[in-house]
């Protein structure tokens, strides 16, 4: 499912580099919760940048259903991103001037799907988010924990092969944090595959088979 | 230099050209570099760094390719223009010929937009491929089309600078009236046989692009190309001016005729073009309808055309010019 080897990345400012990644190598199977852990700064977000396809690496290579995601040309990586990831961001990003609603069908309007049925997956994202009676609201009237389900929604509308999570409870109180996770186990159950970058201790009391991958200073410890 | 190289539209031209030579001297450096080092199964930081480099010079290439077919427009509206300083000239035929360098410039940017189109049709299909399948070959594409840019470079140099505003030169009257008497048709031909010959290669071509033979495609499409150009000084072209002594290519780009030789040098080059790259490209194994329909229907619309005049002069005089012996 996920293959990186020898993961290198890089990042120069001015005459400057910064070691982000340091040979990272690890797998994913098919339908595994992989938690990346490790403190700010440890290199977390770096890595999910690049397993979305957001950025380049340095160096190393980066599989994801046997695609080698950070060498496909623009126009193929922007097809793949929209069919095969799904993201939940720290921020939630929601677009601030799209209904609920409108901000699910925005992954499948980029995956050219008829507005008719574009709708019925939306409202059934919503849904399985539990999301779905704020359908119609504006994310500045949402509170954290409803933006997040509406991140989710968006991100799971598509059905990706692969769901990253960028330290999705950092913006979340305790109750909306369980209730995330509580979502996160539902959708490992139902064979999603998920890869979460987090430093929140809240995730040591997850009930569920997973695997842990500690990072620091951008490298696997 | 003489007082046409401070000329406006000179200046915007040259000046144009210099800074798309820049850029073309900057891809043409990174594409032997590609052409040196790319290896998409390596996942080395060097590679990474030459599929970060090649979007980059891919995207100069395109802006750079898009940029040199508005410009040859802007060069031929310019030469054409320069016709009312250039003394005896009376269009673009009297400018281009006012000097050895000219004609040869003339050839050399035709070349090069055959070679810029070439580009951004394998550009277009490579990057539809998710491996950059024609990526070297997309690169001997840039290194050659830089080549002859520079030549061109050299060449717009060489020609604008070497015009003597102070001798007349020979335009289309003088330069076609000269011929009289002696047959400035190849091989020896006679019009009516041009004009066989002009309707036989057009379908002959039709017909082999449609059958989808490349040997045979690339012949009549090159025999057609030089059969139209002459089918068009003397005889079609002699019906968009309705004068029987008015062999010029030039002329018909002015608004006199309402710049149909646009329409008509456009229709046949590009349909042309059109036809030798589906010939291309089905060496390399891709099959590009739609490049072989349009090179159909150009070289069909610019067949109409011609024909159109013709037919036109025809029907409102009931006679035809006197250049069909």
């Amino acid at each position: 499912m996920v293959e990186v080897e020898n993961l290198n990345k890089i990042y120069t400012v001015g005459s400057k580099q910064e070691k982000v990644l340091d040979g990272i190598t690890f797998h994913i199977q098919k339908g595994e919760l992989v938690l990346l852990r490790g403190v700010s700064g440890s290199g977390k977000t770096t890595l999910l940048s690049i397993l979305a396809g957001m950025e380049k690496p340095s160096s190393g290579k980066v599989l994801i259903d046997s695609e080698p995601i950070s060498k496909l040309p623009d126009i193929h990586l922007s097809h793949f991103r929209a069919k095969k990831i799904g993201m939940v961001f720290q921020h939630f990003n929601l677009i601030e001037n799209l209904t609920l609603l409108d901000n699910v069908l925005v992954p499948l309007v980029a995956n050219r799907v008829g507005l008719k049925e574009a709708k019925e997956m939306a409202l059934a994202a919503l849904k399985n988010a539990r999301i779905e009676h704020k359908k119609d609201a504006y994310p500045n009237r949402l509170s954290g924990g409803e933006k997040q389900r509406g991140a989710i929604a968006r991100a799971i509308v598509a059905k990706p092969s692969l769901l990253l999570c960028d330290e999705p409870t950092a913006n979340l109180d305790s109750k909306n944090s369980q209730s995330f996770i509580e979502q996160l186990m539902q959708m490992h159950k139902e064979g999603q595959t998920i890869v979460v970058a987090t430093h929140d201790p809240i995730f040591e009391t997850l009930e569920c088979e997973h695997r842990i991958i500690d990072i620091k200073n951008g490298k696997i410890v | 230099m003489n007082s046409l190289f401070l000329n406006n539209q000179v200046i915007v031209y040259i000046f144009s050209e210099t800074v798309l030579a820049l850029l073309t001297l900057i891809i043409f450096v990174m594409a032997l570099k590609f052409i040196r080092y790319w290896d998409f199964n390596s996942f080395s930081n060097f590679q990474l760094k030459l599929e970060k480099e090649a979007n980059l010079v891919m995207t100069i290439a395109t802006f750079l390719f898009t940029l040199k077919l508005l410009l040859l427009i802007y060069f031929v509206y310019t030469i054409d223009n320069l016709s009312l300083i250039v003394p005896g000239a009376m269009c673009g035929a009297g400018v281009i010929s006012a000097n050895d360098y000219g004609m040869t410039l003339l050839f050399v940017k035709i070349i090069v937009i055959f070679g810029l189109l070439l580009f951004l049709v394998v550009n277009h299909y490579d990057l539809l491929g998710k491996n950059y399948p024609l990526f070297r070959f997309k690169s001997w594409v840039i290194v050659t089309a830089a080549l002859l840019i520079f030549g061109e470079f050299y060449l717009d140099i060489s020609y604008f600078t070497n015009i003597d505003t102070s001798v007349p030169v020979s335009c289309c009257s003088a330069l076609f009236g000269n011929l009289e008497g002696a047959n400035p048709l190849p091989f020896g031909l006679d019009i009516k046989m041009l004009l066989v010959l002009f309707f036989t290669l057009y379908f002959g071509a039709v017909v082999a692009l449609y059958l989808e033979s490349r040997l045979l495609s690339t012949l009549l499409l090159a025999l057609f190309g030089v059969i139209a150009y002459y089918s068009v000084v003397y005889f079609f072209g002699t019906y968009v001016y309705e004068l029987p002594t008015h062999k010029c290519p030039f002329c018909m780009l002015q608004k006199e005729y309402n710049y149909i030789g646009y329409l008509i040098w456009g229709s046949l080059f590009f349909g042309l073009y059109f036809g030798f790259i589906w010939v291309i490209m089905s060496l390399r194994s891709y099959k590009l309808e739609r490049i072989k329909l349009a090179s159909i229907l150009l070289l069909t619309l610019f067949v109409a055309i011609n024909s159109f005049y013709v037919a036109n002069y025809y029907l409102h005089n009931g006679v035809l010019l006197e250049n069909i012996k």
